[in-house]
């Protein structure tokens, strides 16, 4: 069978379906599927990659229909290193979760199918060319987080995911009230078709189809004002679940987002509302971590500031910012997921969370007070951390821009990164233990996924080279508008064809 | 305060929806003449009868050209009832076995469901065994049955549709779907591509794989949508 | 004349009534304290976004998309049928919909069990 996109998406469900039967088989199953589906999900992610970079960007049709009649996946550099990176990401969290807590059986089922759907649903909002597939798949993605986030039954689960299933049913609405006047207006759904007609629509009505698509994709890229679910779901959620949120969830939104802005929509002015909104919010949740007693309130904080500067990145859209804005990207799911990991069980025994109850704990849990100081470093921006370089390029793109504001709102937000960041790891290191605090033995899944993710930020930090050719060629197939639309349009290449 | 303020707000978005939707002239034809085929739709509508032979268009549209996203939504149902067991999820003490209708239902009722039951579970059997000829189809004849379903629960207290059952249908039909998608990928070029013969116009054995496909479907939906109700219901846990 | 009049009507009529569907959704939404009330609330909401959607895709003086006997005849004598698309979108949209009213009933029915209570300004760790 040829490798094609469409194993991201048939090859969990169907694992996801087969799950409930298995069950029945042998109870360990449930736990060990997901890692196998990952596994063959990261082959079909190498192979894929080569052939994009042997070949082109791949366009997949289902159904046998082609392109604007069918529904279509596209594989670019652009949207296959998301893929290859959510897939990776994705299996490291699988090894992180298994056994991360002591569950019932039936629960680890529903927990592992839950897992699958969302991974399923983020690599497909990445991976697909058609607007209402899309708002498809980021339902999938938004119903599997609600479930995810009310997991744990003794905490406010269901106060978080109340809130947050609200205000992600405004996002839904929103989506499917923007896609309704796309369609009246150029009559198709297929993302390069829009593309290519968007001129024909007149400018008031692009304007508000533009706002209802800004309102309800910022919501899950976590823009301000629309971030208010997001810091109780990253808390509440279990450890895995706040690990995917970071590094998949978001990044999807953001995708979402980028997608419209530089594909859909040919306004130009809509770079600067970014730079705008990306600072505010970017200023607006530093400040708010800087006030966070609970550690993973602080780190959701922190990871909408982060989004804050990718969005900046974005607005400024030039080639080296569009770089910049994937390179953080792309640093931001493996920092920001080493530094859930492992600020998970810093607090594993610890109902509230809180920062003051982690003193001393650099003594008696050397190595994951390692990793997180380590993950500390990095998101900071330390060199020689893989952090380093992203912003440095950002910040180089804004020099380019002549927009010497922003390297100072970015420094001086870097500043009080290091001060709340730094207060975590003071307080590790130098307090005194309290007594009777109880800590808990990471499971060697959670060493070895936390040990990947710390090697991969050395490496990064040292020879990023590495991952910037791949990032390079992301960049330029999303800024590449006229080579996306003649990829789909006319008659998407038939896979065979390919092969031979 | 605060109810004026919103009022405000909705007045203000209401506004915004009207003016955005009067530029909208109801009922104008956006399609033009089939064969043209100008744009989605006119292809649609022109392709279906010939090259698929299948009779409702929307049918086709639904299991065919955007099968994926019925694929998506089919995986979203079973989300449903995954995560209704998982927030609902209570470690069952020894012999619990909690129900919170309490009432007995009327005579009326009781009498009145034993009648109707089984022609609701034909209605819906008939709804989306022809979906590919006549308005309706999976979700739509899978709805039905669940009314049916939830009638006699409400009813009787002792109905109940073992959840093993249930599990099995629900697994089941959805393994059928992406097990049809991949051969699709493998006999075809594609995924979900039609590789049985399509058969003549307004027959029931028509549209190659598409009526498996809502059938399939059909049982699905009836099945999520009865555990859903079957767990909101009686407190009671999927397995 | 008369007939433009009677698009108008409809129009207004319909939009009208589906925007209005929203916007007592919103109203209720926002401002109703029992949480089985918001949830409701989003349901009508969903409602009306499905009713506009599906009203888009009329064609004045069409008939159903469906290919039966009759529905060959009609098109021999040229009538058009209407757009299929929103309809197919809608099927898809409604099952979503009422996912997400599933999933918001059974936090509901948790949060009821938790704390005793659900009305929305009595459970504190709700507050937005």
């Amino acid at each position: 069978m040829v490798i094609s996109p469409v194993h991201y998406v048939a090859v969990p469900l169907l694992a996801a379906f087969l799950m409930p039967l298995l069950s029945k088989i042998n109870r360990e199953f449930v736990r060990i599927i997901p890692g196998l589906v990952l596994i063959y999900l990261g082959y079909v992610s190498v192979t894929l990659m080569n052939q994009v970079a042997e070949t082109g960007t791949i366009v997949e049709s289902i159904a046998g229909w082609s392109a604007p009649f069918g529904i279509n996946l596209v594989f670019s550099p652009f949207t296959g290193f998301l893929a290859t990176m959510m897939t990776a990401m994705a299996f490291i969290i699988w090894i992180y979760s298994y056994r991360f807590k002591k569950v019932d059986s039936e629960p680890a089922q529903r927990f592992y199918i839950l897992q699958m759907m969302l991974v399923t649903g983020t690599i497909g909002i990445v991976l697909t060319g058609d607007i209402f597939n899309f708002f498809v798949f980021m339902e999938i993605t938004a119903i599997s987080s609600y479930a995810l986030t009310a997991f744990y039954r003794h905490r406010d689960g269901a106060e978080a995911a109340f809130k947050y299933l609200l205000i992600g049913s405004f996002a839904s609405a929103f989506l499917l009230l923007a896609i309704m006047l796309l369609y009246t207006q150029v009559g198709t759904l297929n993302m390069a078709e829009i593309a290519q007609k968007m001129h024909t629509v007149p400018m008031p009505m692009k304007v508000s189809i533009l706002i209802l698509f800004l309102v309800g994709l910022g919501i899950e890229s976590e823009m301000f004002p629309l971030n208010g679910w997001a810091p109780d779901a990253y808390s509440q959620a279990p450890g895995p679940v706040g690990v995917t949120f970071a590094a998949l969830v978001v990044k999807a939104g953001v995708y979402g987002l980028i997608r419209v802005v530089y594909t859909l929509f040919d306004i130009p002015s809509v770079g600067e509302f970014l730079i705008i909104m990306g600072a505010i919010t970017l200023v607006v949740s530093e400040v708010s971590a800087l006030k966070q007693t609970n550690i993973k309130r602080m780190l959701a904080y922190s990871s909408i500031g982060q989004m804050g500067i990718v969005l900046i990145a974005f607005g400024i859209g030039t080639q080296e910012a569009v770089f910049g804005a994937l390179f953080l990207m792309f640093n931001h799911a493996i920092i920001k997921g080493l530094l859930f990991m492992s600020g998970s069980y810093l607090v594993y025994n610890n109902p509230e969370k809180e920062i003051k109850y982690l003193s001393g704990y650099g003594m008696k849990m050397p190595v994951i007070s390692l990793f997180f100081s380590l993950g500390a470093l990095a998101i900071v921006g330390l060199p020689p951390f893989a952090g380093f370089w992203s912003k440095l390029y950002i910040l180089m793109s804004a020099a380019d821009s002549s927009l010497y504001g922003l390297i100072a709102l970015i420094l001086a937000v870097s500043v009080i990164e290091i001060v709340y960041y730094f207060r975590v790891v003071g307080r590790l290191y130098f307090g005194k233990p309290a007594e009777g605090s109880i800590m808990h033995k990471a499971t060697p899944g959670g060493i070895i996924a936390m040990s990947i993710l710390s090697i991969t930020i050395l490496v990064v930090g040292f020879y990023p080279d590495i991952i910037t050719s791949y990032i390079h060629n992301a960049a330029e197939a999303l800024l590449d508008k006229a080579q996306y639309i003649e990829n789909v349009l006319p008659a998407a290449k038939d896979l065979t064809q390919i092969q031979n | 305060m605060k109810k004026i303020l919103v009022i405000f707000m909705l007045a203000v978005i209401g506004y915004s929806l009207g003016t955005s939707f009067s530029t909208i002239k109801f009922g104008e034809n956006r399609i033009g003449d089939p064969k043209e085929e100008k744009n989605v739709a006119a292809f649609y509508l022109n392709k279906t009868p010939d090259e698929l032979s299948v009779a409702n268009v929307i049918t086709a549209i639904v299991v065919n050209y955007r099968g994926f996203d019925t694929l998506g939504e089919v995986s979203v149902l079973f989300l449903a009832a995954t995560g209704l067991g998982s927030i609902l999820y209570r470690r069952r003490k020894k012999g619990e076995h909690p129900e919170v209708i309490t009432k007995p239902a009327s005579q009326l009722l009781q009498s009145g469901s034993k009648l109707i039951y089984p022609a609701i579970l034909v209605l819906g059997a008939y709804v989306f065994i022809h979906g590919h000829l006549t308005p309706g189809g999976g979700f739509q004849g899978g709805a039905i049955i669940a009314t049916g379903l939830l009638l006699m629960m409400m009813a009787y207290k002792d109905f109940e549709i073992r959840h093993n059952v249930l599990t099995w249908v629900e697994s089941i039909a959805g393994i059928t779907f992406v097990s049809l998608g991949l051969t699709g990928l493998v006999y075809g070029k594609s995924f979900l591509e039609n590789f049985l013969p399509t058969g003549n116009i307004n027959d029931v054995v028509s549209g190659g794989i598409i009526p498996i496909i809502y059938i399939a479907v059909g049982f699905k939906v009836a099945a999520e949508l009865a555990g859903v109700l079957e767990t909101l219901l009686s407190n009671k846990e999927n397995d | 004349m008369s007939s433009i009049d009677y698009n108008q009507i409809m129009s207004i009529g319909i939009y009208g009534s589906a925007i209005g569907l929203i916007l007592i959704g919103l109203y209720a939404v926002l401002l109703k304290k029992h949480l089985t009330k918001i949830v409701i609330g989003l349901s009508i909401i969903d409602a009306g976004i499905h009713l506009l959607f599906v009203a888009i895709g009329y064609i004045d003086k069409g008939t159903a998309p469906i290919f039966s006997p009759k529905g060959i005849e009609m098109m021999a004598q040229g009538k058009t049928m209407v757009d299929p698309v929103p309809q197919a979108l809608v099927l898809t949209a409604i099952v979503i919909g009422f996912v997400v009213t599933a999933v918001a009933l059974s936090l509901v029915i948790r949060l009821y069990r938790h704390n005793k209570t659900a009305r929305i300004d009595q459970i504190k760790s709700l507050k937005w």
